[in-house]
């Protein structure tokens, strides 16, 4: 048995309106990606191979699934054309489908079947054609004729079309209400309805209320109340005195102080009503809560302790500097350049010089290792303009006005908040990070961030 | 770059083998296939190690005279090397491209009946 999985653009315009960067394919169902469901279901099936076809792009997809070792399955993937039938697409992969007998996912549908059932048998006694049809798509056989037997099993499956926000949403509340689920899904589960991610941090006096689902990296902070029903996606921070009930929270997305969110879908700064599909964008990229400044006496104990940290770096990089920074300039390894950046007063800029390192031999290595590239930085903390770690330094050109960096709770510093936490430094996720600590900072523990990020620059160095 | 050609049901099947690349391209643009067949052809790009921008400029370019001429270009057997860059230039919204000879050559047939 093979797998044949078609998807053509024109299933997922609805959802590209309003998910423009993620393929429907890796789109998450209670936290997995669609497309995993689906290799699931054709294991199940017994396929050997699965192949997906697409009128569209699927480089994402196979950045994903690579070649399916994954699941111990081969996957392997083609094209077609707009306008091509099914039988025209089988014509296509007609090597992949000869000789086989041939499952055919076609659409947008999730298939909704129970793990425990053996559905390898079910098919190798239906005939070729259509097994199940819906709006949005279909699943049948083609191939090679099955052996017939007199009495065929009854199909213990059925096709949801994905055709809607409401449709996904009301999908994964009923998912998240099966108490033994019949899918395989993420996260550690020692009790029903409720599965929880790696790396999960759940204040005490947070409430979690079954079923719930939540991801990996996830932070629910003090007083919060988690379902029930509630959906939480990986990379997510759900911040005080907030309470998510019958909702979806997708990966990336930090919900700000006391908001209660009910009955919808909540991603970067969407907010999403499911049945109306009525979407609230948010002007802040993440947050859906302001950020109040701190006062000046805050800044002026800010101010003392960054530079108490930076006075104290500078001893302990002094030397280290002055025996390996000419010899890493006579080897050309020590790039400097000047450039203008923003700094913590909003749209205000300076023009600093940064070092690059370029990291070939021990050298190089130990001199990244202990930051020196940062030395020169430090100074500017005495100064007032930097801090000794705060936001990733960013560069001011005309074309960076729309950028986080000239917001008002911007403020640069030598190390990044992204770098302590070990977030991805570049892209626009690490503004998530950078704006928790904005409104949960405080100098002293900035100065335990601050040696986070020290020290994970030292492991950086030392991961090939 | 090795172009070999043979003739199949009046259809003619071109089977390309090596890197498609600047230096090697104009071999393919200057390719004339023989004049027994029909407008209509199939690449067959199996054997394609490495394909770059000029490549796959021949490759459209080929396309485009052929779907001048009233026939068309399907493309069979493609490697994931190359398909992989099919897909980052979307080119492969242009073609009809099969995993087998056969059924390329058999459509070819069909589509040169229909026009």
């Amino acid at each position: 048995m093979k797998t044949l999985i078609i998807i053509r653009e024109r299933d997922y315009t609805w959802l590209r309106t309003v998910f423009p960067d993620i393929h429907p394919l890796l789109f998450p169902i209670c936290n997995k990606p669609f497309i995993e469901f689906l290799i699931d279901f054709s294991i199940l099936a017994g396929s050997e191979a699965v192949r997906i076809v697409s009128d569209g792009s699927l480089i994402d997809v196979e950045e994903y699934c690579d070649n399916g070792s994954l699941w111990g399955t081969a996957i392997s993937y083609s094209s077609i054309m707009s306008m091509d039938d099914q039988l025209a697409v089988i014509d296509k992969n007609r090597r992949f489908c000869s000789e086989e007998k041939i499952l055919i996912i076609s659409g947008l549908v999730f298939i909704q079947y129970d793990k425990l059932h053996d559905y390898k048998s079910l098919f190798a006694s239906q005939p070729n054609g259509d097994l199940l049809v819906c709006n949005g798509g279909r699943l049948s056989l083609a191939g090679n004729p099955p052996e017939l037997q007199k009495n065929s099993p009854l199909l213990s499956l059925s096709l949801i079309a994905l055709d809607s926000l409401d449709g996904y949403y009301r999908l994964c509340m009923e998912i998240l209400g099966f108490a033994s689920s019949p899918y395989v899904l993420p996260g550690y589960n020692n009790e029903a309805y409720c599965h929880i991610g790696r790396n999960v941090v759940i204040s005490k006096s947070a409430e979690i209320r079954k079923p719930v689902m939540i991801g990996n990296n996830v932070q629910i902070l003090e007083d919060a109340i988690i379902g029930p029903g509630a959906v939480i996606g990986s990379n997510v921070i759900i911040d005080r005195k907030s309470t998510v009930t019958e909702s979806i929270v997708l990966a990336n997305t930090y919900i700000g102080e006391q908001l209660e969110v009910q009955n919808k879908i909540a991603a970067g700064n969407m907010l999403i009503e499911p049945e109306g599909g009525i979407c609230i964008t948010m002007d802040d990229p993440h947050l859906l809560t302001g950020i109040k400044k701190s006062g000046s006496v805050g800044s002026l104990l800010q101010f003392l302790v960054h530079s108490f940290a930076a006075l104290l770096l500078i001893t302990l990089q002094l030397i280290p500097f002055l025996i390996l920074s000419p010899i890493l300039t006579i080897q050309g390894k020590w790039k400097k350049s000047k450039n203008i950046y923003y700094t913590g007063t909003v749209g205000e800029t300076l023009t600093l010089t940064t070092t690059t390192i370029e990291r070939r031999g021990f050298i190089s290595s130990l001199a990244a290792a202990l930051s020196l590239d940062r030395f020169a930085l430090l100074f500017s903390v005495l100064r007032g303009h930097l801090a000794v770690i705060g936001s990733s330094l960013e560069l001011a050109s005309d074309s960076n006005t729309t950028l986080h960096a000239v917001e008002s709770w911007y403020h640069a510093g030598v190390f990044s908040y992204a770098e302590a936490e070990e977030w991805p430094v570049s892209g626009g996720d690490k503004a998530i990070v950078e704006r928790y600590f904005a409104v949960h900072g405080n100098p002293f523990l900035d100065i335990t961030m601050t040696i986070k990020a020290f020290f994970n620059r030292i492991h950086e160095t030392n991961t090939p | 770059m090795i172009i070999r050609e043979k003739i199949c049901n009046n259809i003619s099947v071109i089977t390309l083998q090596g890197n498609l690349d600047a230096s090697t391209s104009s071999i393919l643009k200057t390719f004339k296939p023989a004049a027994a067949a029909t407008h209509s052809l199939v690449l067959d790009i199996s054997g394609v190690d490495f394909l770059d921008s000029s490549g796959l400029g021949a490759i459209v370019g080929i396309a485009r005279k052929q779907r001048d001429q009233g026939g068309d270009v399907l493309l069979a057997c493609m490697n994931n090397k190359v398909r992989k860059v099919f897909e980052i230039t979307q080119v492969f919204k242009l073609f009809d491209i099969y995993d087998d000879v056969e059924a390329a050559i058999f459509n070819a047939e069909q589509k040169q009946s229909r026009s």
